[in-house]
């Protein structure tokens, strides 16, 4: 539709396990040649046996592209060698592999972990974490609070530091909006820096920031986040930032608000 | 709860130095933390106005804003320079040794801080993994039995620390 409703951001789905009880699931990968039509040749063939649930594609080193999608039969009758038969017959396809879930159970067993912008990622669940930063603070009280704090900056400073190597200091100094919004895809919140109240200051608001989610009442700061962006900033700027934070969801605040000044 | 005012008579009218440690250690839960608590904090705070009147910024508790930002509480703390520990002291009392976890929460504390001497006052004692940990730190342990003992173990080394 021409001028339609505007399209809203969220939380992008990806799938290294799927669960639906009752289908027939299959994970389908296609190492193909990476020429314009080739995805959309595979697409066009598995339309007719499977529905799609979630799908990536990659372009690869050695000149090939790779598809890895999660599908569901759409027949019972459905098998893993007719769909990987299918695939086959496409020109397109250099190499094919389907992989059958069970019990309504499908777990990616062929990727080996994840690559973002050329470094290696784990994924973690977010409530998890908030509760491993809980448990920090519980078992060392205040010092747990510091720790939390020195592992922020420490990974804000690494994070930093990979980043100027890849793209640029200048670049790094220049799209900081941009940058911000790596974190936001990255599932660390939404990430805002605005002038402070000082010369110099910076005020940083996070909507939906990760350290918060599903705390259970311990800790009554962000301070791995504080770290974090206080280590990053050290680094780009080359001089160390006092840091506040000066509201927090943990304190029943709408979104986290830190204020950055250089150290005097 | 009926039994913290019993508490309260006990640990407020001990003059024995025994009486609140065979109180505690008799009757682990709630008597025990109660009895064991109250002892240390007050010497600590008098130990501090001793101090304070000779001139020296001595505080009990002592809230001490660290490196990150962080606030940290010690039983007892001496300062120099505006925010710049000399000597902080943390208790831990317990009816039964002391583990490795009381003392890593000590280290991380002084660590944000960085003063220049962390002493432990614990009571009974550390148990063997703690004591090492605590030696590998470089935190000063003072053990005793007796809790109330450890106060005056702990203004000496004040002292010695000060000059």
């Amino acid at each position: 539709m021409a001028g339609g409703t505007i399209l809203k951001g969220g939380k992008k789905r990806i799938f290294p396990v799927h669960y639906d009880p009752g289908k027939k699931l299959f994970h389908t990968v296609v190492v193909l040649s990476d020429a314009p039509g080739s995805f959309s040749s595979i697409l066009e063939l598995l339309r007719t046996k499977v529905n799609l649930i979630g799908t990536g594609t990659y372009t690869r080193s050695d000149g090939t592209a790779l598809f890895s999608g999660f599908c569901e039969a759409l027949s019972p009758k459905v098998t893993r060698e007719d769909l990987k038969k299918l695939i086959l017959s496409s020109k397109a396809a250099i190499s094919a592999e389907v992989y059958e879930g069970k019990d309504g159970l499908l777990v990616d067993t062929f990727h080996t972990g994840l690559v973002v912008g050329g470094d290696e990622y784990i994924l973690m669940r977010r409530e998890g974490l908030a509760h491993v930063f809980d448990r920090v603070s519980k078992l060392l009280g205040s010092g747990g609070d510091s720790l939390l704090f020195e592992e922020g900056a420490t990974m804000g400073a690494k994070n930093a530091e990979i980043m100027i190597k890849n793209i640029g200091i200048d670049r790094v100094k220049n799209q900081t909006a941009a940058l911000n919004r790596f974190l936001a895809a990255q599932g660390w919140g939404e990430v805002v820096g605005e002038q402070g109240p000082g010369k110099d200051s910076v005020v940083v608001v996070i909507k939906d920031c990760f350290e918060c989610s599903a705390a259970r009442g311990t800790r009554k700061a962000c301070n791995f986040m504080r770290g974090y962006l206080g280590g990053s900033a050290k680094v780009t700027y080359g001089m160390e930032f006092d840091s506040k934070e000066t509201r927090c969801v943990l304190k029943g605040a709408e979104a986290c608000e830190f204020v950055f000044a250089p150290k005097k | 709860m009926e039994t913290w005012p019993i508490v309260a008579v006990f640990t407020q009218g001990m003059a024995s130095p025994f009486s609140g440690v065979l109180l505690a250690r008799l009757f682990p839960f709630p008597f025990g933390v109660a009895a064991l608590l109250a002892e240390p904090k007050d010497g600590f705070e008098t130990m501090a106005s001793e101090l304070a009147r000779k001139g020296m910024k001595a505080h009990a508790p002592a809230t001490i804003v660290g490196k990150s930002g962080v606030k940290h509480e010690f039983a007892f703390a001496l300062v120099q320079d505006p925010g710049k520990a000399k000597v902080v002291v943390d208790t831990e009392l317990s009816v039964r040794d002391v583990d490795e976890m009381k003392v890593l929460k000590f280290y991380v504390k002084v660590f944000d801080v960085g003063p220049e001497k962390a002493v432990l006052c614990v009571s009974p004692k550390l148990a063997p993994r703690a004591a090492t940990l605590a030696k590998e730190y470089g935190i000063t342990v003072l053990e005793d039995e007796v809790p109330k003992k450890l106060i005056p173990m702990a203004e000496k080394l004040v002292n010695e620390t000060v000059g």
